[in-house]
């Protein structure tokens, strides 16, 4: 178990150094899912199998390959101006600056040590998602099918409406 | 006829006549004319039945006009001694003044507008008078105030007219801001707008419950500020020359019996009130000596006739307030009477002389020969008389008993100044009369006056026999007969009768009599002197010093001191408050707004748009607010 | 493995991801940052639901699936805007679009 979530950990962090340092747009996108693939698995040892495969389905299996779709549309050419070292020095010190600040936030807040306390079978299940989902978060969940249908649309009317000015 | 029904009529004849004057008849002269001619009637009959025919005790006419909880408001009429003297003596003089603007007004342009002013004018006037409540006298006190504006300024394409109406109305106002502060107080005070009331309980021996000395010094000071506004006595005198600017009528109108009268009668009306304010009235009594001799010096270097009737009105105003503040109520309304009756009269005169002469200066009324005109020479006569106060004549007895009055009390001061002013009023009035009458070859020796120009009303002379038109002759004649025969002792007794105080109706002895008529007949012969006899220098005595004469031409230099001091000060003031409207508040909004375009303009310089910057600042100020929540 | 182990890696997800906003002018690199971050927060909730004594276990998870579901419509939108920018300017340097500045 340890073992299983220290390469999750690592890979997580792989993933994440390859999406942030890679040059180029689409080998980054796979550092990033690279991640949220070792994300994924560390949502099932924690003990939420469900999360662990909506993030693979959504994250992974939406999301990055509209990213991906995303950037073979735009940059046919890959070509990029690279970033300044005086801007990656800024943002690294702003970063780890942060890093540093949150880190000795968490280092001081005194949290619970030792291991996890033992699954409560009942609670993990999808129904048990479900009559959560259904019941006390249901107006939530509605305004979220709301935003998500507003974003369809907004990306469909902001795409569309610009094309078609571009065209007159 | 009831009283209620004829008090009613009185009171809203001359208000219908305005309205169907104004609304309907504006452009229809005759019309007007004759409509405001019938208001005027029956108002006079009215008032003057009401007089002849008193109730034994004060009357109610009233008519609720609003409820508030537990006070009632009323409009109507309160009949006792003192309003229906007022109301008849206004009665009459408007209906004289009525008839006698239908010759002096007859080819005026805004013939149909000025009748239909004069009957607004007798309906406040009436109104005021006969007011039952403190509100209904000064809703209508403020209406004469603006019926005097309207007739003052009636020939409005004159600037000069227009300047003289406004210097009313604001000088007024002046003292009316004073009365008003005054009514309210004495509303916080005695709880009741009832003038009857208010009177029963300051008139009561000794000073009402709850009210120390001070506070109704304080209320009658304030009151008084009214007074000093409307009659015309010093510091707030100036406006009453300049008021001559409006037609001769209106003059009449003006000086004798209504605006100037308004503030005497509210003195007489409150004179319960005003007496138990013993220290204020040394104070009002020195400002009405003072006022009268002020007036008096003016009126003797006036060439301009109305201006010298006008000088004249503050000096007698000065007379009738010191009678009241002498403690005489009789003493001052009868005085008011008989100078109501008198100065009419001698302003229809001069308004005769000037619209016959085409001129106001008495020199050159003279000099074409005024006294060519029987009729009028005869009220000039009459009325100069009874302003002099020679005796027999209405003037004599008034002042006499306001002479007494002063006598009584041990006034001593106040006395010899109100001889003084007495001396020189015969001395004034007998140069005038001297001058239209008997006019030599020096009388050009007389410069013009320097302040306010000499015009006549119309401008131009009517040419044709040499008399005054019929409508102007009769009230001429009606008044003389009653300056002549008013003041007799028999008139005084009925009006203190009528006003509960017979006491007061003083007879003199013959030898107190002889002070007071050796006084004016020494003022008449310093007046033979200089102006009547045959070789007569007809300059004047203060001619001989050119500076006083000058000072005097220019009414003391007040009218300058105000323009240099008050208005230049109160211009500064409103500069000041200008500047502040637009710099400070203004400014100040303006600063605010401007100031958040700069903040906003500057801050929206720190945004690049980057959003890398922006990404950077937020966790910074993130990092540094939890780094001090953790450590700290 | 504890919660502070977990909430380390989060830490160093979300770094990483403010990194990459702050360092990169390609606005798909950029949103990959913010995919980042978005994960370390969801990987939070987890962590916290997990280990800490909660009354309803469900609500972290329910949390997660909230950030899924937005991480999807924000990318829906942010994909479109940036296929908008290229089309304009046949770029997506983010240092192009300033037209926010004062």
């Amino acid at each position: 178990m340890g073992g299983i979530t220290g390469l999750l950990m690592a890979l997580a962090v792989a993933g994440g150094l390859l999406a942030v340092s890679l040059k180029n747009v689409l080998h980054a996108i796979f550092g990033l899912a690279l991640t949220l693939l070792a994300v994924a698995g560390l949502f099932a040892v924690l003990g939420s199998p469900f999360v662990a495969t909506m993030q693979v389905l959504i994250y992974v299996g939406g999301i990055t390959v509209a990213m991906v779709f995303a950037v073979m549309l735009s940059t046919v050419v890959q070509k990029h101006a690279t970033e300044s070292p005086w801007r990656r020095a800024g943002a690294a010190v702003v970063a780890l600056g942060f890093a540093v600040g949150v880190g000795m936030v968490i280092a001081a807040a005194g949290l619970p040590d030792g291991p996890a306390p033992e699954l409560v079978a009942d609670a993990w299940t999808v129904r048990q998602i479900g009559t959560s989902l259904l019941g006390d978060y249901n107006v939530v969940f509605e305004v979220l099918s709301v935003v998500l249908l507003l974003a369809i649309i907004g990306a469909i009317v902001i795409s569309r409406h610009e094309g078609e000015e571009k065209q007159s | 006829m009831s009283h209620a029904n004829l008090a009613v009529a009185t009171l809203l004849a001359p208000l219908i006549a305005f309205a169907v004057a104004l609304i309907g008849f504006r452009k229809k002269h005759d019309i007007a004319a004759a409509i405001a001619i019938l208001g005027g009637f029956v108002s006079l009959v009215g008032s003057i039945w009401l007089l002849l025919d008193p109730a034994p005790t004060a009357e109610l006419v009233t008519a609720p006009w609003f409820q508030v909880g537990g006070f009632k408001l009323e409009f109507g009429a309160l009949l006792d001694g003192r309003t229906l003297l007022m109301g008849a003596v206004v009665g009459l003089i408007t209906f004289c003044i009525l008839i006698y603007s239908l010759g002096y007004m007859k080819d005026d342009p805004g013939k149909g507008r000025f009748f239909a002013f004069l009957g607004l004018f007798e309906w406040s006037m009436l109104s005021f008078a006969y007011a039952p409540n403190l509100l209904q006298g000064f809703i209508f006190w403020e209406l004469v105030g603006l019926a005097s504006f309207l007739l003052i300024g009636f020939w409005y394409h004159k600037p000069s007219a227009v300047a003289a109406a406004k210097k009313a109305f604001i000088m007024t106002r002046i003292g009316d801001v004073g009365m008003f502060v005054g009514l309210i107080l004495l509303f916080g005070d005695v709880h009741t707008l009832d003038i009857l009331e208010i009177g029963s309980i300051f008139g009561a021996p000794g000073l009402p419950e709850g009210l120390s000395a001070g506070r109704v010094e304080l209320l009658a000071g304030l009151l008084f500020l009214g007074v000093m506004g409307k009659s015309a006595q010093f510091p707030l005198h100036t406006w009453l020359p300049d008021a001559m600017e409006g037609p001769t009528p209106v003059s009449a109108l003006l000086h004798s019996a209504t605006m100037v009268a308004a503030g005497v009668f509210l003195f007489a009306r409150f004179h319960e009130l005003f007496m138990d304010a013993h220290g204020l009235m040394t104070l009002v009594l020195a400002i009405a000596v003072f006022t009268a001799i002020l007036s008096s010096t003016m009126a003797m270097v006036a060439n301009d006739m109305k201006k010298i009737l006008a000088f004249s009105s503050i000096s007698q105003l000065g007379f009738m307030i010191m009678g009241l503040a002498a403690g005489s109520l009789f003493a001052g309304l009868f005085h008011l009477m008989t100078h109501a009756l008198f100065k009419a009269l001698l302003f229809m005169t001069a308004g005769a002389y000037i619209h016959h002469y085409g001129t106001n200066d008495i020199v050159a009324i003279g000099r074409a020969g005024g006294r060519k005109m029987r009729v009028t020479t005869l009220g000039l006569f009459a009325g100069g008389f009874a302003l002099a106060g020679v005796p027999i004549f209405a003037g004599f007895w008034s002042k006499e008993v306001i002479l007494g009055a002063l006598h009584h009390d041990g006034y001593m001061v106040f006395l010899v100044g109100a001889y003084i002013a007495a001396f020189m009023t015969a001395y004034y009035t007998f140069r005038m009369i001297f001058l239209v009458v008997l006019p030599n070859a020096n009388s050009d020796a007389i410069v013009e006056e320097p302040a306010g120009a000499q015009h006549g009303d119309h401008g131009h002379a009517h040419h044709g026999p040499d008399k005054a038109p019929l409508p102007m002759r009769l009230p001429i004649g009606l008044l003389s007969i009653g300056a002549v025969i008013a003041g007799l002792p028999f008139f005084g007794d009925a009006v203190a009768g009528l006003l509960g105080r017979p006491e007061e109706a003083h007879h003199a002895e013959i030898s107190e009599m002889i002070l007071p008529v050796a006084i004016v007949l020494a003022g008449v012969a310093l007046a033979w002197l200089d102006f009547g006899a045959k070789r007569a220098p007809q300059r004047g005595l203060v001619a001989w010093f050119p500076p006083l004469e000058r000072t005097l031409k220019n009414r003391w230099y007040i009218d300058a001191f105000y323009r240099r001091t008050v208005i230049r000060l109160t211009n500064a003031f409103a500069g000041l408050m200008y500047g502040a409207e637009t710099r400070g508040f203004d400014g100040a909004g303006d600063a605010i707004a401007h100031g958040t375009m700069k903040v906003g303009v500057g801050t929206a310089k720190s945004h690049t748009g980057r959003l890398p910057i922006f990404i950077g600042t937020a966790v910074a100020i993130l990092a540094i607010v939890s780094l001090s929540v953790a450590l700290f | 493995m504890n919660l502070e182990s977990f909430l380390l890696l989060a830490l160093i997800l979300f770094s990483l991801g403010l990194y990459a906003v702050m360092s990169r002018r390609n606005m798909i690199a950029i949103l990959i940052g913010i995919e980042l971050m978005l994960n370390a927060a969801s990987l939070n909730f987890m962590a916290f639901n997990r280990f800490l004594p909660v009354e309803d276990p469900t609500v972290g998870q329910i949390f997660v699936l909230f950030i899924i579901g937005l991480a999807a419509a924000e990318v829906a939108i942010a994909l479109s805007i940036i296929l908008i920018v290229y089309r304009q300017r046949k770029r997506i340097d983010v240092d192009d679009i300033t037209e926010l500045k004062g």
